[in-house]
């Protein structure tokens, strides 16, 4: 081949690889953010990348766009390794007419997720983008709903992870709204339908960007995003950690690590971590760090509804997702957060064959007039859907208060509960043992000479008879009372037996989820 | 120890195969929590300014203080902070009985605290302020 031909290749390759050139990175650079193609390399082994489409155009030609160049169309899309495993990615480029939407740069994101479906692997989206390119006018819509089409079909099929790193506005929200897992970083990102200055035109509420649409925004307050990160660099170590726990598609189980600590260790400190007064918070955290291998887990939705934890970690080496109440926070209540947060959870866990195990410490659902109105009939729902639908292993573990509705909605035994293990300090029934004790025993208290002690005593009947795990143990609505310091090698052990369940519902075309 | 036969140009050979060292490799170690800034909702304001007790205008530092408000409805149950007290991040100044759970409720920031908005056995909704700091 002739020297010019080789040279002409390596010259586009260099101009395409500089991207929207030395002044934008540097802007780039000094507001926090790394450029696209760093990102990308952070998000690979390393040198196992491999760009595609990258000699793409626009097609463009209105407002004098026919002579403007941009470099790759704005968005890096290719394959490569992360910890081995096959993964396919976009990252929009800043620089390069500040990352907008036009046809031929949506055609590359739908490339990259075509190929991702067909090969079975993860698609991880990299966010930075000024919106629609708005030159290319109807063209630019049409590829934001090629994508939310592409986002649909591949969701439940392979896991979808979006990471907000710049602005994110208009109808791009809704691409990242519709995937799996959203990270978002502090400070540099923002995702909101409509900017502060259209909210202040209209309704003249004056908000600023990062108050509206900020990372802690929508992980605390909106419960938009899953993750938040305080740069670039922590951000994409999350989303490889977060890969590490999941499979490549929903035809196969998550990778499997090697746990090098005793699957038979008794931990003592569980025999002691629940309070003698049934009144007292403690922190979850405490038992779950025991359980868990090496302690690590990693925490979905972690500002949002904290009254509800969940997240992801092993159990001798296999992905496990846990749900627990957390009493430290609204004394773990369910309530319409909540519920959708776990919800949710246990949807993400299903469709990726990651067994479910949840810790029940539940006082109820939280009573008052915000919650009826805010329709917590509808999302509590959502949760007992999302439990009974699940056909991955499901176990659930009863530390402590189980009570009415909300012990049915953390997965009983009736809701498909493979395996229910409880601790001596379990109390499962109706209602608290005050409330119960004041319906059952209403006459006697009143007509007793001392109402008073009445009342306590029957109380204490009631707590010594009811509040405890051997009624429901006695129905089998319990499988086994354990102890606790023994819980960790119960659970090892339970997961490895329900390794091969395998169960079968009735064909339909889809369900119908309360939304 | 897994035991192979092996046939070279119509030769038989016993070989034993012994695997060593894990087929799957450990999981990958965690990242120490990333420093992600303390969910402070409001931009605090800066802090007081030793505000002298006698001054008067006190309407000054509440208006800029971090108000600390019920979570849900309940019954406050004991008050562990007085007015003009230092508090840490995470100090506990309330506590809340609500769902039969004696519920710690924290200060958000460190600071001083400015007001007090309810009394012992007060019944409280949810939103409600119960604790100013500043």
């Amino acid at each position: 081949m002739s020297v010019n031909k080789l040279d002409d290749l390596r010259q586009k390759k260099a101009k395409i690889l500089a991207g929207g050139g030395k002044s934008r990175i540097e802007k780039q650079h000094s507001s926090g953010k790394l450029t696209a193609r760093e990102r990308i390399d952070l998000l690979f082994d390393e040198g196992t990348f491999v760009e595609l489409d990258a000699f793409v155009k626009h097609r463009c030609t209105n407002f004098g766009m026919e002579s403007v160049d941009a470099p790759a169309e704005g968005v890096i899309i290719g394959y490569g390794k992360v910890e081995g495993r096959l993964v396919y990615a976009y990252s929009q480029d800043f620089t390069v007419v500040g990352g907008s939407l036009g046809e031929m740069h949506a055609a590359k994101i739908c490339k990259a997720m075509d190929n991702a479906l067909k090969m079975g692997c993860p698609l991880v989206g990299l966010n930075d983008s000024g919106g629609a390119r708005i030159q290319e006018a109807v063209d630019a819509l049409s590829g934001y709903g090629k994508i939310f089409f592409r986002n649909t079909i591949a969701s439940g099929v392979i896991p979808q992870i979006t990471a907000i790193m710049g602005p994110c506005a208009g109808g791009a929200v809704y691409s990242p709204a519709l995937t799996d897992f959203v990270f978002m970083v502090d400070k540099t990102s923002q995702m909101f339908i409509t900017g502060p200055q259209v909210i202040k035109t209209v309704t003249g509420e004056e908000v600023t960007a990062e108050a509206l649409g900020g990372a802690m925004t929508h992980n605390a307050v909106s419960g938009v995003a899953q993750y938040m990160a305080a740069n670039d660099e922590a951000c994409i170590a999350d989303i490889r950690r977060l890969l590490s726990f999941l499979p490549s598609n929903n035809m196969e189980t998550a990778p499997e690590y090697l746990c090098d600590q005793d699957i038979n260790s008794i931990n003592e400190m569980l025999n002691d971590v629940i309070p003698d007064n049934p009144n007292k918070p403690y922190d979850m955290f405490d038992i779950i760090k025991v359980l868990v291998d090496q302690g690590d887990y990693m925490e979905y939705q972690p500002h949002f509804a904290k009254n509800i934890i969940t997240c992801l970690a092993r159990l001798n080496g296999k992905t496990v997702g846990i749900i627990a109440n957390q009493p430290k926070v609204q004394a773990g209540c369910l309530d319409v957060n909540a519920s959708d947060k776990a919800g949710r959870f246990i949807r993400t866990c299903d469709a990726f064959n990651i067994p479910l195990l949840n810790i029940v410490d539940v006082p109820g659902f939280l009573p008052g007039t915000q919650q009826e109105y805010g329709g917590i009939i509808r999302h509590g729902a959502k949760m007992l859907y999302a439990y009974c639908e699940a056909t991955v292993p499901k176990l659930t573990l009863i530390v402590r208060k189980a009570y009415g509705g909300a012990y049915l909605a953390m997965c009983s035994k009736d809701l498909g509960a493979d395996l229910v293990l409880a601790w001596p300090s379990a109390e499962i029934a109706v209602m608290g043992p005050q409330g119960a004790a004041n319906i059952i025993f209403r006459t006697e208290i009143q007509e007793s000479e001392n109402p008073v002690e009445t009342r306590a005593r029957v109380i204490q009947e009631y707590t010594d008879e009811f509040a405890t795990p051997y009624k429901a143990a006695e129905r089998g609505f319990v499988d086994d009372v354990i102890e606790p310091a023994a819980t960790r090698p119960r659970l090892i052990d339970a997961f490895d037996m329900l390794a091969s369940k395998r169960e079968v519902r009735p064909a339909k075309k889809h369900g119908n989820i309360p939304l | 120890m897994k035991k192979f036969n092996i046939t070279v140009n119509g030769k038989s050979y016993e070989v034993e195969v012994e695997e060593i060292g894990g087929v799957m490799p450990s999981a990958p170690v965690n990242r120490p929590a990333a420093p992600v800034a303390a969910p402070t909702p409001a931009p605090s304001a800066a802090p007081v300014p030793a505000a002298k007790p006698a001054a008067p205008a006190p309407a000054a530092p509440v208006a800029g203080g971090e108000t600390v408000t019920s979570p849900m409805p309940g019954t406050i149950l004991d008050i562990k902070v007085n007015v003009g007290d230092t508090v840490a991040s995470g100090a506990v100044l309330v506590i809340l009985e609500a769902m039969k759970m004696e519920n710690e409720i924290m200060a958000p920031v460190a600071g001083k605290v400015v007001s007090i908005n309810v009394n012992k056995g007060a019944s409280v909704n949810s939103g409600d302020v119960l604790v100013v700091i500043g």
